[in-house]
Formats: structure tokens, sequence, C-alpha cells
């Protein structure tokens, strides 16, 4: 892949594009072409039903206000984003509803161009008013309606539509990474003539799916099944499937042996490596498992004692051995991926060891060679000059239906008990944890943070500024803040690896959250099951638009 | 009435009694027994285990039992049998305490209620109809996450649905009681019903409760289980049999059996000594059978 | 007789009325609600607003007394409302688990009566021998094991023996019988094994009472053969208590469904209703509730009702 920046002639730059996490290498995105169209070979085959195990039923199929990939797993195959991710090629976008886009010299105004002719699973067209409305409805939802992703579009000071098919986009500051973050697989375009009434009756779209993708759902049976069909209209090339069946199977084991005994085609969820492994030895089965961008924090409460002292949360820090935890939390939960820094592993903008090694603790990790008992003893020398006695009782919220959380919250308070503090976890149902969450009811929790998509915006900003979504310990620091929209602003590559470099030393310094490990997911499917990539972003990709079955 | 009630001062007695029924019921001696020693074990529990329960050794996850470890090695790298043996208290402490206060509240709103009569009792007689509806699972499951995982709230939790079904025995005992020659002299002689209640018709009442409450015991620690299983159990990191069947245990069933099937023996075991032992008492105690 | 009836109907009445009002404020009182559940929490911080703002389209911010009373009404007009997660009318999404629940729960009733009474039978006839007291040990461990640790252990046998995987589609009975029974039947077995030991300890013990009795030694001086006087004669005594103890059993049997569905992934009432609960849908969990409820209450007024009819000793009432 190029790592020039291609500069078009009429001045609009390029903007250089997430990085790939597996090649580590920059790549530049063409915004302003139209991709090739992926053109099916002529050996796939047309036809067949694609038996896919969902880990359980969807709650609703709202792919706007969800957060959870059972539904979005569902929701792709039938809507269409603006642009997405080339799955050959994770660095670049490709068109989707958006045909073109570009960028104005100063940053702040996307126009993007519509296709022609692209028509809703209904009938209707698609036009505009369409995009404007859902951008609308994931940066500012109507009442009743909630958008977990709406900081993803803060940028954001307007939509307008140009006529119909052109939309215009301003934008307060330049941002380079917005077009990913407009791409992100969770911000699908709905039909506004189907989901404004349902949204003024504040139910929003979940239990219709109207859109442009290339299936459509045709059953929906709760608790045993969903269908989608083939939608023959599709403005793109394919699909190649006739259907695709979605079962809830919420075991991993019974996902497993269903998927040994041929009953299912495909799982793209596993988190269990006791479930994945055997797998992985069956005769026409590919299993596989790929770091994703998911990573467990154990977030200290800051607004209560004695987290508020940096030398309480490093001390924390110091704790933890993150190759035990690795080697203990990976099987179960799939956190075998580390990274140095708050970026993915293998991203260009990781630390050095060096630089990672300064900060408490993080010398743990595998292959840094640190010495835990050292760290350990400083852990208690900083306990005491901070006052905390030796027995302090402290508690770890945990939700209990993950294992990614639950497992997690185990074994740290394992280890915290090394440094003689007495901890607990308290383990509840999703309904409690979110409450206790949210309202800052907790002193520690652990809590694993599944991004769809992997750009420095989206993991920085809603992971790791006072503002983002993800400031569970409700932390305030102006200076990161600072930082933060900084890099968010710059156009000069370059520059900006050093100021999310900068960003990365300065946070990690405050351990207002303390990063233990990365999770990977797995995936696993019959080798009958063709043309699905699995990307590192495991939201993307799942449009199974070409995919085919070699029966 | 009851053989078994003991007079305190008199040991060398109850000794041989005892024995004697050992004798009579051999099964429920055997109950007898193994409760003793689980008790044994989970009083005993940081002496009697080789290992902490809470401390997990990353290179030996989910081992196969060995020499190093009799039971093998959790998820977690965590010793199977010092886990077991910790998991004894927690266990029998949640099936005992359920069951006590099951029983000791039951008891005591089926006597005083019943023995009253009149609003009281019926409307405790519906409130209780209205409690042995629920499913006792049901029950249990709100009102752990109403009052959060905690051991005495999950206690709490799992004694509700036993406090009717006592209730229920309380007041069939008193039903009978009431009319009989004894209770009817003693109203006559002036005894408040307190005095009533508690030495007349209440050591009569004993042993059916024992019975419900031995019962129950088994019960409540499968309820437990049960719990844990659906997610609004015990917290971690502190072992308890129903725990350690829950959570990455079922996924790893297939490759680790040892995870699953040790806590279910030891939860099989547990229950069906204290039914072994309710069923004796219950054999020794009751006038019908004692003639043969 | 009528008398009876309907002061057992309206005892009946009450005790469910006491039931939903029970179960309704139980659900309150759980922390976070259906708003928190479903507005997808976990992607990021939902604002308490935003929050609020869920709440009130779903009538949550009514106070609870109104909310009470809103349920009262619907319920009085035989309807229980919407559910909160996937807003259709619970009533229909109860009728369409409902079968299988009930599939598996005659199922076992049908296992535990078919083996347990003559194993109870034969232990009876047969007391003190070695078969005997086989067939207790293993009444006793029936009744001891945790049937979702059955179920597991079944799976994993399934899974390890006959390479077997779970039914990707539960067939409802009347569209394939002879499917339905056999993926049935497992979470069936898992359920039915306390009921069997539980069936076969009490006709055991019922047997030896009866056999017992006077009526048996006539029958025997008679020269009655032993197989007439124990099936003819102690049989038609000795089940009435075990139909009561099925009638009364029918609230431990659920709670021991709704784990064994759980395991076994059933699309159920059991598993309904707990994910309900978890998801703080409270139609829902209070709909089902008061069903399964309604069944028990149903199944004790049958077996008083049973009772009163074949014993005229019980219907008179004690007087109090």
């Amino acid at each position: 892949m190029s790592k020039s920046k291609s500069s078009k002639s009429n001045g609009t730059p390029s903007y250089p594009s997430r990085r790939s996490l597996l090649k580590g290498s920059a790549g530049a995105l063409a915004t302003g072409l139209t991709a090739a169209t992926w053109q099916p070979a002529a050996a796939q085959k047309r036809g067949g039903t694609l038996k896919v195990s969902n880990g359980g039923d969807p709650p609703d199929f709202d792919v706007h206000q969800t957060a959870t990939f059972l539904t979005q797993f569902i929701g792709a195959p039938c809507y269409s984003t603006l642009m997405k991710v080339d799955p050959d090629n994770p660095d670049r976008l490709i068109p989707d509803l958006a045909e073109k886009a570009e960028v104005s010299a100063d940053g702040r105004t996307v126009t993007l161009q519509l296709r022609k002719g692209v028509v809703f699973h209904n009938g209707s067209a698609l036009t505009a008013e369409d995009v404007v409305y859902s951008l609308n409805r994931i940066k500012s939802p109507p009442k009743g309606i909630v958008s977990p992703r709406k900081g993803l579009l803060g940028n954001v000071e307007e939509i307008r539509a140009d006529g119909a098919l052109g939309v215009t986009i301003r934008l307060a500051h330049p941002q380079p990474d917005f077009l990913m973050l407009v791409s992100n697989p969770f911000n699908v375009i709905v039909s506004r003539a189907v989901a404004e009434p349902l949204d003024a009756q504040g139910q929003g779209v979940k239990r219709q799916v109207v859109g442009t993708g290339p299936f459509r759902l045709t059953q929906a049976v709760d608790g045993q099944y969903y269908e989608l069909t083939r939608f023959d209209r599709y403005f793109g090339q394919g699909p190649m499937l006739d259907r695709i069946q979605f079962f809830p199977i919420r075991g991993e084991v019974e996902r497993g042996a269903a998927l040994q005994s041929r009953r299912i085609d495909a799982c793209f969820f596993f988190a269990n490596e006791a479930v994945l492994d055997p797998l992985r030895k069956v005769q026409g089965v590919t299993a596989l498992r790929r770091p994703t961008p998911t990573f467990i924090n154990l977030i200290p409460n800051v607004t209560r004692k004695p987290f508020d002292d940096p030398r309480v949360r490093e001390a924390l820090s110091l704790a933890i051995d993150r190759d035990a935890f690795i080697r203990t939390v990976g099987p179960l939960a799939g956190a075998f991926f580390h990274s140095r820094g708050l970026m993915p592993p293998g991203s260009p903008y990781s630390l050095t060891p060096q630089e990672i090694k300064a900060f408490g603790g993080y010398d743990s990790l595998p292959g840094l060679g640190g010495d835990v008992a050292e760290n350990r003893k400083r852990a208690i020398a900083l306990l005491e000059q901070a006052g905390v006695p030796k027995g302090s009782k402290m508690v770890i919220l945990a939700r209990g239906d993950v294992p990614a959380f639950r497992d997690s919250a185990i074994n740290v308070a394992g280890q915290l008990k090394q440094i003689g503090l007495d901890v607990t976890v308290d383990i509840r149902d999703a309904g409690a944890f979110y409450k206790m969450e949210t309202g800052g009811d907790f002193q520690l929790v652990t809590h694993s943070v599944a991004m769809g998509g992997a750009s420095v915006d989206q993991i920085l900003g809603e992971g790791y500024t006072s503002y983002g979504g993800r400031n569970y310990g409700m932390w305030k620091d102006d200076t990161l803040d600072k930082l933060y929209s900084e890099q968010s602003r710059e156009l000069d590559p370059a520059k900006r690896v050093q100021m999310v470099r900068r960003f990365q030393l300065e946070f990690l310094k405050t351990y207002y959250q303390i990063n233990l490990a990365w999770v990977g997911y797995g995936a696993a499917h019959l080798n009958t099951v063709q043309g699905w990539k699995a990307l590192n972003d495991l939201y993307a990709n799942m449009q199974m638009d070409r995919v085919w079955l070699n029966a | 009435m009851s053989a078994l009630l003991p007079s305190m001062a008199d040991t060398p007695r109850l000794t041989r009694r005892t024995l004697q029924a050992a004798r009579e019921q051999p099964l429920g001696a055997f109950g007898a027994v193994v409760l003793v020693v689980m008790a044994v074990l989970a009083i005993g529990a940081p002496w009697i285990a080789p290992y902490d329960p809470t401390e997990g050794n990353a290179a030996l996850l989910n081992a196969p039992p060995s020499a190093a470890h009799w039971l093998g090695t959790d998820p977690f790298g965590r010793d199977m049998l010092s886990r077991l043996i910790h998991g004894a208290r927690v266990s029998l402490l949640v099936g005992l305490g359920a069951s006590l206060l099951g029983v000791c509240t039951g008891a005591a709103i089926g006597l005083v209620t019943s023995y009253r009569g009149g609003w009281a009792d019926t409307i405790a007689q519906r409130l209780m109809d209205a409690l042995l509806a629920f499913p006792m699972l049901l029950l249990a499951l709100a009102l752990a996450a109403v009052l959060g995982p905690s051991l005495p709230n999950v206690i709490v939790a799992l004694s509700l649905p036993i406090v009717p079904r006592a209730a229920r025995i309380a007041r069939s005992s008193v039903l009978v009681l009431k009319a009989s020659p004894l209770v009817e002299a003693a109203i006559v002689a002036g005894c408040s019903d307190l005095r009533i209640i508690v030495r007349h018709i209440l050591p009569n009442t004993f042993a059916p409760l024992l019975v419900i409450a031995t019962a129950y015991l088994g019960l409540a620690i499968v309820q437990e289980a049960a719990l844990d299983y659906l997610g609004a159990g015990i917290q971690e990191p502190h072992p308890s049999w129903g725990l350690m069947m829950a959570g990455p245990a079922t996924s790893l069933a297939l490759t680790a059996p040892w995870v699953v099937v040790f806590p279910g023996l030891a939860i099989c075991l547990t229950v069906l000594a204290s039914n072994l032992l309710g069923d004796a008492i219950r054999d020794l105690t009751d006038p019908r059978l004692r003639g043969r | 007789m009528l008398d009876f009836i309907a002061r057992r109907l309206a005892i009946g009445l009450i005790t469910l009325i006491g039931v939903a009002t029970i179960t309704f404020f139980l659900m309150r009182v759980l922390p976070g609600d259906a708003a928190v559940m479903l507005s997808g929490a976990g992607a990021g911080a939902i604002s308490e607003q935003e929050l609020a703002e869920v709440r009130s389209k779903m009538g949550l911010d009514r106070p609870l007394a109104v909310q009470f009373g809103a349920w009262i009404g619907e319920l009085a007009h035989l309807n229980l409302g919407l559910s909160l997660r996937t807003g259709q009318p619970v009533a229909s999404e109860i009728a369409r688990r409902f079968p299988y629940t009930l599939q598996i729960v005659v199922m076992a009733m049908v296992i535990a009566v078919a083996l347990g009474v003559p194993a109870g039978l034969l232990s009876a006839a047969r007391a003190g021998s070695w078969l005997d007291q086989t067939l207790r040990a293993l009444s006793v461990g029936g009744l001891a094991a945790p049937s979702f640790w059955v179920g597991l252990l079944i799976i994993l046998g399934l899974v390890w023996l006959f390479k077997w995987s779970p039914p990707l589609f539960w067939e409802p009975f009347w569209v394939s019988p002879w499917q339905s029974i056999t993926q049935l039947i497992w979470p069936a077995i898992a359920v039915g094994i306390r009921q069997l030991a539980l069936i076969a300890r009490m006709t055991r013990s019922i047997m030896l009472e009866v056999l017992g009795e006077d009526y048996i030694r006539t029958a025997r001086a008679k020269g009655l053969s032993e197989k007439v006087v124990v099936l003819r004669h102690g049989l038609r005594n000795g089940l009435l208590p075990v139909v009561t103890l099925i009638g009364f059993e029918v609230s431990a049997l659920f709670g021991g469904l709704i784990v064994t569905e759980a395991v076994f992934n059933v699309p159920g009432l059991g598993q309904y209703v707990v994910t309900a609960i978890l998801n703080r849908d409270y139609p829902a969990a209070q709909g089902i509730v008061l069903i399964l409820a309604g069944i028990v209450v149903l199944g004790n007024l049958t077996v008083d009702l049973l009772y009163g009819w074949l014993d005229p000793r019980t219907r008179i009432q004690v007087s109090r």
C-alpha cells in the first residue's frame, strides 16, 4: 500500500485513513474517486441459505439505538451506510450510498453525492432527506430515542440536503477522521418516512427493518429464528445468497456443537477459547480469532476517596500483572491481546516499549520483562504514602452476564489482594450494573469497552476525554481535553502522530483508567462458506453481500 | 411423642438412644455423619484446605486432577479441592441459614395466627397461599436482584419460599392440638396464650418442622446454585458450590468436566445426606410407624 | 357441595390478587429499569435526561399507585398489556411460548408417574429387600440432584457420546408430534427426575400404610391373589395422596423448569420470565408470574375439589 498522500489538482487534500491494524502501515484514502465496484467471479455460485448462530435474541432491530452485536449482525445486511470499509483493504473507505465524498480546503465542509436509483425495501426511493434525517437522528436523537454513538458526530454543526441526491455537512472544526466516523457500521441510513412517525411515539424502528441493504427482514420469531431474504432491487453487486437465517443460541458450547455437526454454517462471535480451539482442529471448518478494538480497563471512580489520589491509582496499576491477566482471562473472554498505549494492538500510534515501561505496572505486559514483585512493593509504598491502610476494603463492580467483564473483575480482585487490599467483586445483572455504573455508584469497575471502529477520534474521543461517553470514572481534565481537540483538527499527518502519542503519554500519567488488555473475538464457519473476511472491527463487513455457498 | 427430644442432663441415656436410633435407621445415620463431616470441613476450612481458594495459578489453568491438585484446577487456576472445602462453608451457611430462618419465621407466624384465629388467621393464610403460589426460584431471583447478591441477602431471599410451608405445618399442628384435652385444661387453668403455644404446642410440632427443615436445607442449597446459574448469586471470589458451576465452567465442561462435575456432586451428596436424615427423623418420630 | 366450590373459588381469586400485588411491587423495587436496559447503555453513558424521556414514553414515570391501578384495570379486561421490550402484546408472547413449557411439564409428569408409581409399588411389595433398598437409594438420589446440573450432564453426555447438537428450531407439537417429543424429552427428563423420585417415595410409603390396613388383611384372608390385593384395593386408596402431591408440586416443578429451560435453550415460559425479570420488562414479568401462579392456584383448587369429591369428610368445615 502506498505511503504517499495523493493530492488532487483542485486543491482538495485527501486525509490519512484509519491505520491498518494488521500491517501497521499508513495508507491514503482516495475519497474523491469512485472505487471500482466489486464483481463476483464466474466461479461463484448463486443461491442457498446461510445458517448463522447468533449469541442470543436481539433486543430490537434499531441499529442506531443499540450497542449489541446481536442487533447489528442482523441489521447490517439490511442497511447501508454512506461509505464502508473496504474488506480487502481496511484502511480505505469505499462508496456505499455515497458515490463521492469531497472535503473542502479548510476541512470544514463535506459534500456527499448519493447514488442514483437506490430504493428502500418498501420500494420508496432514497433521497438526501433520508440521509439528513438519519444523521440528525444519530447526532441529536428525538425525545425518547437514545443514541449511544452521538459523540461520533459531535463535531457536526449542520447537515443539509442539496437537491435530491446531495448532502452537505458543515463541521465546527476540520477533522481528518470524520469520514471514518460517519461511516461507522452502526451509522446506517434509515427511511425518514418510516422512522419519523415511530420516533414521534418514542418507539423508534425497533420492530421494523426498512433499509437499502442487500437483504430484507422477512421473518422474526423471538426466541426461535430470524430470516433475511435477498432484496432483488439492491443497488450494488450481489448478493449471492438467497437467504440468511439467524438462530439465537445462547451457550457457546452449544454453538460450537451446532457448527461441528454442520447444523449451522457459521458463527461470528466466539469468546471462549475452550470452544474455539477444538473447532480449529475440525476438518472443513475455518476458525479464527483476531484482535478487535475492544479493550478492558480498570476504572476507579475519582469522585470517591481514596481514588482521587493519583498515587492510589498508580498503586492499582502497579499491582496488576498484565501477563498473568492475559493468560488467565484470555482463554475465558478472548483477552489475548495487548497494546502499548491507548490505541489498538499494532497501531502506528503505539508507544515504544521504553515509553510504556515508564508507567507503573505496564512493564508487566507480555515481553516487556517487568518485575511484578518489585512493582507490588512500590504499590504498597505508594498506598502507605497516600494513607490507605493495609486491609482497606474495596469493591469492584462487574457485570455478570458477559465473561469479559466478570472474569476480569475476578482476576483483578485476586491480584489487588497481593498489595494488601481486601477486594471483593460485586457481580450484578445488566440492569442493576448499568444503573450503578452510570450513576457513579461504585468504587472500581472493570469495563470491557467495544468500539465499532478504531479511528483515533473514536477511541480517544469516546474513551479518554472528560465528556466522552465512556467516562464512567467521572474525571475532568482540561489539559487532556485540549490535547484531544488539537489532534482531532490536525490536518498534517506527521504532526498528528506526534500529538496522539503525546496525548497518550499525558493520559497514562493520570491513571484515570488503567488498561489491562485487549480482546479479540473469534469466528468460525464451514469451508463451504466463501467470500467472508474477518476484519478487526467486529461490526464491519457484516453485510454478507459477497458471501456465497460452495455447496 | 419424640424419642429424640433430648433431656439435656441425661447424657448416657441420650447416647444410648441415639445409637439405638442409628442402628434402626442406618441411612439416616449415614446422612447425619456426612453432614457432620461437611460441617467440620466448613468450620475447619482454612486449616484443612491445601491451597488458598482465591489464589489462581496462571500456569495451571483447567488442569486435570493430579498429585498436586487432587481434583484439578478451575479456569482461573484455583485448586478445586480447596474451593470445594471452602465452598462447603458458604453452601452450608446458605442452606442452614435459609432453612432455619424460613422455618422459624414460618412456624412463628403459623403458630401465633392460627392459635389466635379470626382475622389474623385468615389474612395470614391468604398471604401464605399467595407466597406458596410463587415458583420458589422466581421469588428468590427477584429478591436477590432487589437486595443485591450478598450472602445475608441470599439467605433471606431463599428463606422466603420456606416460610409459607412451615407456617402450614405449624397451623395444622395447632388445629389438631387445640382441641386436645391437655390444651383445654391449660386454657381453663388460665395459662397465657404464649405459654400454651410454647409449652404445649411447640414441642409437638417440633418433629415435622425438623423434617421440613432438613428437606429445605437441601433445596436451599440447590436454589442457590440455580440463582448463580441464572446470574443473580453470591459474590466472587468467594467460593460456593453453585457459583463454581456457573460462568466459565459451563463452556469448559466438555474439555474440563471436573470443573462442573465435582461441585454438582458435592451438592448432591449434601442434599442426599440431609434428605436421608430428614427421612430417618420422620420415621423415628411418626407415631403411626412406631408400632412396626 | 356448591357452597364448598364457591368458597374455594373465592379463596383462589383472593390469592391471585395477592400474587398480583406482590409481583407488581416486587418488580418495581428492582434497581435499574426498562429504560436503562433498553437504552443500549454500555456503548456510552446515556444522559439521565434522555433516560427520563424514555421512561416517560414508556409510562414509567407515573406514580406507582397509578401504574398499579392501570395494570389491575387491564387485567379486569383480560389484557396483560404490552411488553416493554418488544412492544407486542404480552398475552400473545405467552401464548406462543406456553405450549413448549406445557409439553415439558406434561412429559415430565408422564415419565414421573409411569416410572415412579410402579417403582413405588414394587418397593412396597418387596419392602426390606435389596431391590427396595436400591430403589429407595435411587429415589433419594434423584431428589438430591439439582435439576439444572442433571440437564448439564445430559447435554454433555449427548454431545460427547452422540455428537448431539441442540435443535435449531423447536417444533410445536401440532406441527410434528414425534419430532417435538424427541426434542423435548431431554429437558423433560431433567425436570422429571425429582418428581419421579418423589412419586416413587410417596407411593411406597402410602402403599406400606395401606397394605397394613384391615381391609387389605380381609382381602388376603378372602384368598385373593397378592396382585389383586395390591392393585385393586391398595392402589385406589393410595392414589389420592399421589394426586395431591402432583397438585402441590406444580410450583416446585416450575422452579426446576425455569433453570432447565435456560440450560437447554428451550423457548418456553421459564426462559421468557427470566429474560423479562433481567430486562426489567415489567408487564411481561408480571403477566407470566401471574399465569404461573394462576396455574398453581388452579392446581391446588383442583386437588381440593378432588379431595372434596372423593372424601366427603373433608367437605365438613372445621368450625372456628
